[in-house]
């Protein structure tokens, strides 16, 4: 495994961790943009923006994007979040330098009002479908309400009113402003030739204009409130908490991510068997997501609407408990043992080592390798643990319940 | 892309297979059980769902809560599901602590605590995650599109009834478990870093146990092409529908897969293109070939607004019933790339490799070599799909809607 990286003159980063014994190479390019990126009048925006790069540049059409990959056997795909577009693809490795010729030229999209209209019917769909699935909008709501007027409250979708009145000049300008070679990052992971891939970007994007996409970055406790929405179409309680947790530039990371598997893992945690196991509730998980300078605690529980007091009950003793004897030893090398396992799996295909090969960059500007990763997992000790309860106090929590009920 | 599959049979009948995938430190292995959805008693509908959860609740020596522990110290990624044929339990894992979790999983399988205590667990665990399909419209559209298509007992819903679920008994569901590893219907399937005699040893003897119980012999009654609209309130109106498709063991089963692929593999394809692109009527639309033993079928999925319902089904069911006027020869080499490309991929992961043998054992009663499906693929041609499509155009369709109105079909 071979790391590589270089820089071109406008800003755009290219990193490569080559592996000549794969059987596929993945690539894909990191957009530091997304929903904490927007003004309110034009939220959604990004994950749109996302959407367009597939309608093609001033010489491929929509459908000329769709066949290029198509002909390449390329697994492509693209996701927006709250500070990231990222655009992807696996192939074959005879067909690496097509793909990501084609991601490069993508890069510079038309965005041309007919291909803006129609595709804004699709985000409206999209929409309406996360509206019919609760637990994806009881983690949006709890979002919004956790970080208040943090911007990482911004939906990524955005909202029928945001996308019905966005005009294709504001996604233009919002474009032109963000897509910057020095907010972007290529990565490709597998078996390739990193000088083939630079001399290619060189030739493809060389001549973008690096621009200031500077992002203010402030942590934010959240704003610990309670809210219930009440829907009484849905069946079961939808319930999500968030708290504070520590970000993607915070060494303690790894610690946070064996704290929210040791509390809300879906086998064998604290979750499991105070909830799941005695069938109080179908669902109930809870993980670390460290973001750029901010991070959060979220859990979600599904259950029966009629149980919620009790479940809420059981929660907070557990975080009750927590406070007041920690983890304990075997906890943690349970929680390591399964992290450990899911890195190894994870990396064993191209596709999987480009997410986290493309975010320690964009995050940290530094190459991790697995083992890097591994070490630091292994590395974690029972007493980061307790300093991390005793710092974050997860058990004080922002509360969103979806539902039949008001509780 | 050199690959070779071992097989063992167990001196009580048990099938291994196993997959040597080199340069990775993780295992995959898979438990094919035959217990079924379609197996499984009258009144009994989703006893495997309460069972996949009952195994794990204490097995051999170990408490519940021991049990899982175990597994979790071990580092296993594990899961359990019921589909129509079986009851399927799999595992990912570092390739190290592949034994260890093999005995666990004899205890899980062959020596179960089956505690009343814990069965009452299960089974409320069960009826809520049924229950939950509610807030799923998405999910319980296939799953009631599958009732109506496939004949019954093989469209029953493997996560259960709800008036059956409520009412399933200790006595009932402990009567199934005991008859799961029926050894000669029984396939185990592994893949990644192992060596294959030393698993063949280890499970010799781990599983040492013969038992001709059986579960029911389904006796299918068949369906006739159908529309049912599910009433709902929701933002959008789910849309499943299917049509008959030949066999795995079809000698045209390459050419299903491009069909397929051309009507839905990807963002070029015609579903995608005619629903999404152009006409801007839903974010999800997507087929997929389903394969049961003796029944299958090509499901489609689409979601969207109710104004936009009408013309979404028909312009989904005009792809379908167009696509034996002709393909072309661009579409059919995207779509074997594609294919290929799907192929190779699926060999670099364990899990997904161990699945996919497991799956071909038990469908074709042998397990296709990576080689010899790549020949398959580059074997088909224009010519060939054209040919499938016009003995087997998609004409019938048996459709469902969750939503506020129903269409018109």
């Amino acid at each position: 495994m071979n790391f590589e990286h270089r820089q071109l003159d406008n800003g755009l980063t290219i990193i490569g961790e080559v592996n000549t014994k794969a059987l596929s190479t993945a690539v894909g390019f990191f957009v530091r943009t997304g929903a904490r990126d927007e003004r309110p009048e034009i939220n959604g925006v990004s994950h749109f923006l996302e959407h367009m790069l597939f309608k093609g540049t001033d010489t491929l059409s929509a459908l000329e994007v769709n066949s290029a990959f198509d002909r390449l056997g390329a697994k492509f795909n693209a996701f927006t979040s709250e500070e990231n577009t990222v655009y992807y693809a696996a192939v074959l490795p005879e067909y690496l330098m097509d793909v990501a010729k084609l991601w490069m030229q993508l890069m510079r999209p038309s965005l041309r009002d007919d291909d803006f209209n129609i595709e804004k019917n699709v985000i409206l769909e999209e929409i309406a479908m996360y509206k019919d699935l609760p637990q994806f909008e009881v983690m949006d709501q709890a979002r919004a309400l956790h970080f208040g007027k943090h911007p990482c409250s911004n939906s990524v979708l955005g909202t029928n009113e945001s996308i019905g009145s966005l005009a294709a000049e504001q996604m233009r300008s919002y474009f032109s402003q963000r897509y910057a070679p020095n907010n972007m990052t290529l990565a490709c992971c597998g078996n390739f030739d990193f000088e083939t891939l630079c001399t290619l970007a060189n030739q493809h994007c060389g001549h973008w204009e690096a621009m200031d996409t500077s992002r203010t970055l402030e942590d934010t406790n959240g704003t610990f409130k309670s809210k219930h929405i009440l829907n009484t179409n849905l069946v079961r309680q939808h319930i999500c908490l968030l708290s504070p947790a520590v970000s993607m530039q915070d060494p303690r990371r790894f610690a946070a991510s064996l704290l929210g598997m040791i509390l809300g893992d879906d086998s064998g945690s604290r979750y499991y068997w105070g909830l799941t196991e005695p069938a109080l509730a179908e669902i109930a998980s809870m993980q670390c997501e460290s973001m750029d300078g901010t991070g959060v605690f979220y859990s979600y529980i599904c259950c029966d609407p009629d149980k919620t007091r009790q479940v809420m009950d059981v929660i907070q003793d557990i975080f009750a408990e927590i406070n007041k004897t920690g983890v304990s030893e075997a906890e943690l090398e349970t929680a390591k043992n399964k992290k450990l396992s899911a890195v190894t799996i994870n990396c064993e295909q191209p596709m999987g080592r480009l997410v986290s090969l493309g975010f320690n960059w964009v995050y940290n500007h530094q190459y991790r390798s697995v083992q890097e990763d591994v070490d630091a997992i292994k590395s974690v000790k029972l007493e980061d643990i307790s300093k991390l309860i005793e710092q974050l106090n997860p058990g004080k929590f922002t509360m969103l319940s979806l539902g039949p009920k008001t509780v | 892309m050199n690959n070779t599959t071992d097989i063992y049979q167990l001196k009580n009948g048990m099938v291994l297979l196993g997959e040597r995938i080199e340069n990775v430190h993780s295992a995959s292995f898979q438990f094919l059980l035959p217990a079924g959805a379609s197996l499984l008693p009258e009144g009994c509908c989703g006893a495997g769902a309460v069972i996949t959860d009952w195994l794990f609740r204490g097995a051999g020596e170990r408490t519940s809560r021991e049990l899982i522990e175990t597994l979790d110290r071990l580092g296993v990624h594990r899961g359990a599901s019921a589909s129509a044929h079986h009851l399927s339990l799999n595992v990912s894992l570092e390739a190290g602590n592949l034994f260890s979790v093999l005995d666990l999983y004899a205890d899980i399988i062959l020596r179960p605590q089956l505690d009343a205590d814990q069965f009452e667990l299960a089974r409320q665990l069960a009826v809520s995650e049924l229950q939950g399909l509610d807030d799923n419209p998405r999910q319980k559209a296939m799953i009631l599109l599958f009732e109506q298509f496939y004949p019954d007992p093989f469209g029953r819903p493997a996560l259960g009834k709800l008036e059956q679920l409520k009412t399933l008994s200790f006595d009932q569901t402990a009567d199934i478990a005991g008859k799961i590893f029926n050894p000669s219907l029984v396939i185990f399937s592994v893949c990644g870093n192992y060596d294959f005699d030393a698993v063949c040893q280890h499970t010799e003897a781990a599983f040492d146990r013969s038992s001709n119980s059986e579960l029911t012999t389904p006796k299918p009654t068949v369906k006739e092409k159908s529309y049912t609209h599910f009433p709902a309130e929701g933002a959008q109106v789910h849309i499943g529908l299917m049509t008959p498709a030949p066999l795995v063991t079809s000698e045209h089963y390459y050419e299903i897969a491009a069909a397929v692929s051309i009507l839905s593999g990807s963002m070029s394809s015609r579903l995608f293109t005619e629903v999404r692109e152009k006409r801007g009527l839903c974010y999800a639309v997507g087929a997929n070939y389903k394969a049961l033993k003796d029944h299958s079928g090509i499901a489609c999925y689409a979601g969207t607004t109710p104004d936009k319902a009408q013309e979404t089904v028909d312009v989904i069911l005009d792809q379908f019933r167009t696509l034996k006027n002709g393909i072309t020869e661009d579409e059919i080499q995207r779509a074997k790339v594609g294919l290929k490309t799907s192929l190779i991929m699926q060999s670099e992961s364990t899990y997904a490799r161990s699945s996919g043998i497991a799956s071909d054992h038990f469908l074709l009663g042998r397990v296709r070599g990576l080689d010899e499906i790549r020949e398959k693929i580059e074997a088909l041609s224009v010519d060939s799909v054209q040919e499938f499509l016009k003995l087997h155009p998609f004409e019938d369709f048996t459709i469902i809607t969750i939503g506020p109105d129903a269409v018109k079909t």
